[in-house]
C-alpha cells in the first residue's frame, strides 16, 4: 500500500513541477495516438462508409471478420507492421520502423477494424427513411453518403473516441514498432513498462496517472467539438 | 410526363404491385386514392426512382429509368417527393430545407433567398434557425413540403401530404399544392385516403385496390361512377346493394333489390345482375306525406333502425321492405325539425339518375 | 449560408492538420530530447537539416544500467548524431539487426555473436567491456552455496531443487538472452543436458520469460536463487531481498562487444558512423568512463573495461573499426 501512496505523491510531484522529460514524453503520445486516429479515420470511416452501402457477395461474412479484429492483439498488429516496415520488408526502403511515424501506422492498423465496426454500428443507426429523403431530394452517392455520415455523426465520434483510447494505452505495438527509444520513440506506455521493469513503481504510477489524464481531456475535447 | 408500362413489384414473395399502366399528363393533378397497404407508396417511391420496378417500364419525362446512376440523379432532381413521414436531419430549418440545394450545388445567396421563400409559401417564415428535431408535427410536414418546393420540381410527389396537419394546414397546404400547379404547370401525384380531399384537388383520380389501380377518371367518374362495388365503397358509396334487372325501357330500368323495387337509369337487358351505387348524400328523409314535391322516381317506407353522428351530419340508417337498408347523411338541423330518432318511420327518396348501376360480373376485375 | 455545420469532416481536417503536426515534429523538437545541440570544439560540425540517426539494439540487462544513456550524452556531444537505443531482448535484438534495421549490436552472448558473425550480418566486433554474471539468492541461503564454485553449485541446487528440499527455487531469464544462454552454458559444463535434465524438471526451476530487472524482482519475491549479471544486480540491489552469494569462476565471466550491422543495402555513410561508435567505445577516454561508471553510486563501477587488455578472453578490443563490409578472411 505505501508503494502505492508513495506513488501518487511522486506522481503529482512530477506532474506538478512539469519534468521536462515527461512532459516530452507526453506531447509524443498524445500526438502520435491523435495522428494515429486521425490517419485511422480518414481510411475506416470511408469505408465503413462503403460497406453499408453498398451490397456484395459476402458482405455478413467481412463484417465478421472486422469484428473479430476488435480482438486483434496489440502485439500482433505491432509484428504484422514491423514486418511490413522492416527493411527487409515490401516498405523497408521508406526507413519508418523505430520512428513515430511508423508507430502512428502501428496504430492505426490497430484501431481501423474498430473504426470501421463503430462507422457500421454508426450508420445502421441512422434511419432508412433518412437515406431515402437525401436519395429523393436529388442527392449523388458520394454526397448521400456524406449527408448519412454527419447525421451518424454523435456515434462515430464515440468510434473515434473508443479508437483513440485503444491507441494511446496499447503497449504491444508501440514497443515492437516504436522500440520505446529515449528522446524519439518513447511514449507514456513504453516508458510505463520500462520503468515498471525496472521497479521504479512511483514513476510508472505517475506515468499511468498522466495517460488517464490525457484520455479525459481528449475525450472531453471531442466532445465539445462534437457539440458544437 | 410519368409512363408506368406494365409494372410489377415484388418484394421477395409478397406481390406489391400488379401489371400496372398508366400515364400521368404534364401539369395535371393526379392522385391516387386507396386504403392503406393497397400499394399507393410504393408507386410514389417508384417514380421517386427510390424503389425500382420488378418488371416494366418507367418512363419519367420521356427517360427510361433503368438509367445509369448518375443519369437517375439528374433526373432525380427534376422531381421531388414529400414522403408520409418525413424525417428531419440534424440541424436547424434553413439546413433542412437547403439541403435539396445544396446537393444541386447551388450558390450561398441562391440557397439563402430560395429557403426562405420556401419557408413563407408553407406558411413557416422565419422558422430557419429553429432546431429541425424540435418541430412538431405538422411543422415538419411543411418543411418537408418546403424542402421540396425550394428546388423547383417539375414533378411533385406528395404521399398523403396532410395527413399528420390540422385542419388549418391541411387548407394551407391544399391551397398552395392548387396554386403550385397553376402557376408553374407542375405535374403533381400525391396519394391520399380523404376521398374528400381527392375530390377537391384532383384532376384525374386513380383508386388503388390491392395492388391494382381499378379506375382511373376525373372526380366525378370516380365519385358518381364507380367502376365497381370495390370502388364504390372505397370512394364513399355506402349504399351498395346487389339486384336484378327486371325491365328496361330506353335506359330507364327497375332493380329488384331482394324484393324492394328500384328505379335507375342504365343500359343493360332485363335479367342481368347488377350492382347499385348510391351515394348517401343524394337521398332525402322526409315524414308524412310530402311525396308529391318530390321529382324522385324512388320513395319507400321504412324506419330508422340506426342513427351516427358525423359532426355537423348525421348518417341514418333506414330499413325498409324485407330489410333492405338504406343510409342517408342529413343535417342536424334536419333531424331536429323532423324529429328523427330511432324507431321514425320515415320516406326514403332518391332519384332514378343518382343511381350507379355497375355489371356485377364484372365486380372483381373491373378497370 | 455557411454556418456551424459540426461534421466528423471537421475533426478529420483537424486531425490531418494534427498529423501534419506531427510529422513535421518528427525531425522537429520532438526529437530535441537530448543535450545533443552543442558541438565542442574538436567534434564535427552538424550538417544543417535533421540530424543523421544511428541506432542501436542492446540488451535490456545492459540498457537497465543506464550505461548506454550515459555514454549516448557523450557520444552527441562528439558527433552530429542522434545515438538513438532500443533495448531488447537478446533474441530480438539480433533478429532486429539480422534484418538490417539497426546500425549497431551491442549484446552480451558470444556463441550468438559469432553465429551472427559467421552468416556475414556484422563487421568489426569489438569487446569493450566485462564483467561478472554472479550467483545472487535469498540471504538464508536454503541450499547452503554460498562460497561454492559456480558448477558445484549449481550442481547442489539442481539437487535439492529436485528432491524437493523446501525453499530451494531457482529463477531462469527463459528468453534465450546473453544472460539465460550464460546460464545454459553453466548447466551443461555441470554435465546437465539443459533442454532434457534442467527444463521443466520440477517447481524448483521458474521460467520467468522476462526481462533481467524483472526476473530479479520475481526470484526476491519467491526467495529463489537466479543468475544475474553484475551490472544489473547492483543497480537493482537496493529493491531486492536478494543477496549475492557467488561472484568468482571464468565460467562466469560476461563480455559485452559492439558490433556494426552490415547488410547489403546499408549505406556506407552509416556503416562508417556506426564505425565511429565502435572506435568510440575502445577509444581510451571513454574505456576510462566505463569503468568510471556506476561507482559514485554503487561503490564500484558496473562494468570493467577492456583497456586493450583482452587477448586473455580471445577477443578483440583493440582494433580500430574501418572495415565497411566483411572481408573474405575474417569470420
Amino acid at each position: 500500500m505505501n508503494e502505492i501512496f508513495d506513488g501518487f505523491v511522486q506522481a503529482f510531484q512530477l506532474i506538478i513541477s512539469l519534468d521536462p522529460e515527461i512532459l516530452e514524453i507526453t506531447a509524443r503520445s498524445l500526438l502520435i495516438s491523435l495522428a494515429a486516429t486521425g490517419v485511422a479515420s480518414l481510411v475506416a470511416i470511408p469505408l465503413g462508409g462503403l460497406i453499408h452501402f453498398r451490397e456484395f457477395g459476402g458482405k455478413r461474412g467481412l463484417i465478421t471478420i472486422i469484428q473479430t479484429l476488435y480482438a486483434l492483439p496489440t502485439v500482433v498488429a505491432g509484428l504484422f507492421v514491423f514486418l511490413i516496415l522492416s527493411r527487409a520488408g515490401p516498405l523497408g526502403f521508406l526507413g519508418l520502423l523505430f520512428t513515430p511515424v511508423g508507430m502512428v501506422i502501428g496504430q492505426a492498423v490497430l484501431i481501423i477494424p474498430v473504426l470501421v465496426g463503430m462507422t457500421l454500428v454508426a450508420l445502421s443507426g441512422v434511419k432508412k427513411a433518412i437515406s431515402d429523403e437525401v436519395q429523393a431530394l436529388g442527392a449523388t452517392s458520394s454526397q448521400a453518403i456524406w449527408t448519412i455520415l454527419k447525421e451518424a455523426r454523435f456515434a462515430l465520434f464515440g468510434g473515434i473516441i473508443l479508437g483513440f483510447g485503444r491507441a494511446i494505452s496499447e503497449v504491444g505495438a508501440a514497443m515492437i514498432i516504436g522500440g520505446n527509444i529515449r528522446g524519439s520513440t518513447r511514449v507514456l506506455t513504453t516508458a510505463i513498462a520500462l520503468e515498471t521493469s525496472m521497479g521504479n513503481v512511483a514513476f510508472s504510477i505517475a506515468l499511468g496517472i498522466i495517460l488517464l489524464c490525457i484520455a479525459m481531456v481528449v475525450t472531453a475535447a471531442l466532445f465539445l467539438i462534437q457539440e458544437r | 410526363m410519368i409512363v408506368f408500362d406494365h409494372v410489377d413489384k415484388r418484394f421477395g414473395e409478397r406481390e406489391i404491385l400488379k401489371d400496372l399502366s398508366f400515364q400521368v399528363e404534364r401539369g395535371e393533378i393526379f392522385t391516387l386514392i386507396g386504403p392503406s397497404g393497397s400499394g399507393k407508396t410504393t408507386i410514389l417511391r417508384m417514380i421517386a426512382m427510390i424503389e425500382n420496378p420488378s418488371s416494366g417500364v418507367i418512363t419519367i419525362m420521356g427517360k427510361d429509368t433503368r438509367a445509369p446512376e448518375n443519369e437517375r440523379v439528374m433526373l432525380r432532381r427534376r422531381m421531388g417527393m414529400v414522403f408520409q413521414k418525413p424525417v428531419a436531419l440534424r440541424g436547424n430549418v434553413f439546413d433542412n430545407v437547403a439541403l435539396g440545394l445544396r446537393f444541386r450545388g447551388f450558390p450561398g445567396p441562391e440557397i439563402s433567398r430560395r429557403v426562405s421563400e420556401a419557408l413563407d409559401r408553407v406558411g413557416l417564415p422565419g422558422y430557419g434557425e429553429r432546431d429541425a428535431q424540435t418541430l412538431s408535427g405538422g411543422e415538419l410536414q411543411r418543411v418537408a413540403i418546403a424542402r421540396v418546393l425550394a428546388t423547383r420540381p417539375e414533378i411533385l410527389l406528395l404521399d398523403e401530404p396532410t395527413a399528420n396537419l390540422d385542419p388549418v394546414a391541411t387548407e394551407l397546404i391544399e391551397d398552395l399544392i392548387i396554386s403550385h400547379n397553376e402557376e408553374n404547370r407542375t405535374t403533381i401525384v400525391l396519394s391520399t385516403h380523404d376521398m374528400i380531399q381527392g375530390q377537391r384537388l384532383a384532376t384525374r383520380i386513380a383508386v388503388v385496390l390491392n395492388g391494382q389501380i381499378c379506375q382511373i377518371g376525373d372526380p366525378h367518374q370516380i365519385f358518381y361512377q364507380p367502376g365497381n362495388r370495390d370502388v364504390a365503397r372505397m370512394v364513399g358509396m355506402d349504399n351498395r346493394l346487389p339486384g336484378t334487372i327486371v325491365e328496361n325501357e330506353g335506359g330507364f330500368a327497375r332493380v329488384d333489390v331482394s324484393g324492394v323495387h328500384v328505379f335507375a337509369t342504365c343500359p343493360y337487358p332485363p335479367g342481368m345482375h347488377v350492382t347499385l351505387s348510391l351515394r348517401p348524400e343524394d337521398i332525402w328523409l322526409s315524414t308524412g306525406s310530402g311525396e308529391g314535391k318530390s321529382s324522385a322516381r324512388n320513395i319507400l317506407a321504412g324506419t330508422i333502425s340506426r342513427m351516427t353522428s358525423l359532426g355537423p351530419n348525421v348518417r341514418v340508417t333506414v330499413t325498409v321492405d324485407h330489410g333492405v337498408p338504406f343510409i342517408a347523411v342529413v343535417t342536424r338541423r334536419s333531424v331536429d325539425d323532423l324529429s328523427l330518432c330511432q324507431g321514425t318511420t320515415v320516406q326514403v327518396s332518391f332519384k332514378a339518375s343518382a343511381v350507379h348501376v355497375t355489371r356485377a360480373d364484372t365486380e372483381k376485375n373491373a378497370q | 449560408m455557411e454556418r456551424k455545420n459540426p461534421a466528423p469532416g471537421v475533426l478529420c481536417l483537424s486531425i490531418a492538420l494534427v498529423t501534419a503536426l506531427l510529422l513535421a515534429g518528427c525531425t522537429g523538437p520532438i526529437q530535441g530530447g537530448s543535450p545533443a545541440n552543442q558541438v565542442p570544439p574538436g567534434g564535427q560540425n552538424p550538417s544543417a537539416g535533421p540530424k543523421d540517426r544511428l541506432l542501436v539494439a542492446t540488451t535490456t540487462s545492459l540498457s537497465d544500467t543506464g550505461l548506454l544513456d550515459y555514454l549516448e550524452r557523450i557520444f552527441e556531444n562528439n558527433y552530429a548524431i542522434d545515438l538513438q537505443v532500443t533495448s531488447q531482448g537478446t533474441g530480438k535484438a539480433i533478429e532486429i539487426a539480422k534484418r538490417g534495421d539497426c546500425d549497431l549490436l551491442v549484446v552480451h552472448s558470444p556463441a550468438q555473436e559469432e553465429d551472427f558473425m559467421e552468416a556475414g550480418h556484422g563487421i568489426n566486433r569489438r569487446c569493450f567491456a566485462y564483467n561478472y554474471f554472479i550467483v545472487a539468492g535469498p540471504a538464508d541461503d536454503p541450499a547452503g552455496i554460498r562460497g561454492m564454485e559456480p558448477k558445484e553449485a549449481f550442481r547442489t541446487i539442481i539437487g535439492k531443487g529436485k528432491s524437493g528440499t523446501p525453499g530451494v527455487f531457482f529463477v531462469s531469464r527463459g528468453d534465450n538472452s546473453g544472460t539465460h544462454n550464460a546460464e545454459k552454458n553453466i548447466w551443461n559444463a555441470t554435465g546437465y543436458n539443459y533442454t532434457s535434465e534442467v527444463r521443466r524438471s520440477g517447481a524448483w526451476y521458474i521460467e520467468a520469460g522476462r526481462g533481467m530487472g524483472e526476473t530479479l524482482q520475481l526470484a526476491s519475491e519467491k526467495g529463489a536463487y537466479t543468475l544475474t549479471d553484475e551490472g544489473t544486480f547492483l543497480t537493482y540491489r537496493g529493491r531486492l531481498d536478494l543477496v549475492p552469494l557467488i561472484d568468482k569462476g571464468d565460467i562466469l565471466l560476461n563480455i559485452y562487444s559492439v558490433i556494426t550491422v552490415y547488410t547489403e543495402d546499408h549505406p556506407v555513410e552509416k556503416i562508417t558512423m556506426a564505425n565511429n561508435f565502435v572506435n568510440f567505445l575502445i577509444s581510451p577516454e571513454i574505456q576510462a568512463a566505463i569503468g568510471e561508471y556506476g561507482r559514485e553510486k554503487y561503490g564500484k563501477g558496473l562494468f570493467t573495461p577492456m583497456s586493450g587488455g583482452c587477448l586473455r578472453f580471445g577477443c578483440d578490443c583493440t582494433t580500430p573499426a574501418s572495415a565497411t563490409r566483411p572481408s573474405l578472411s575474417f569470420t
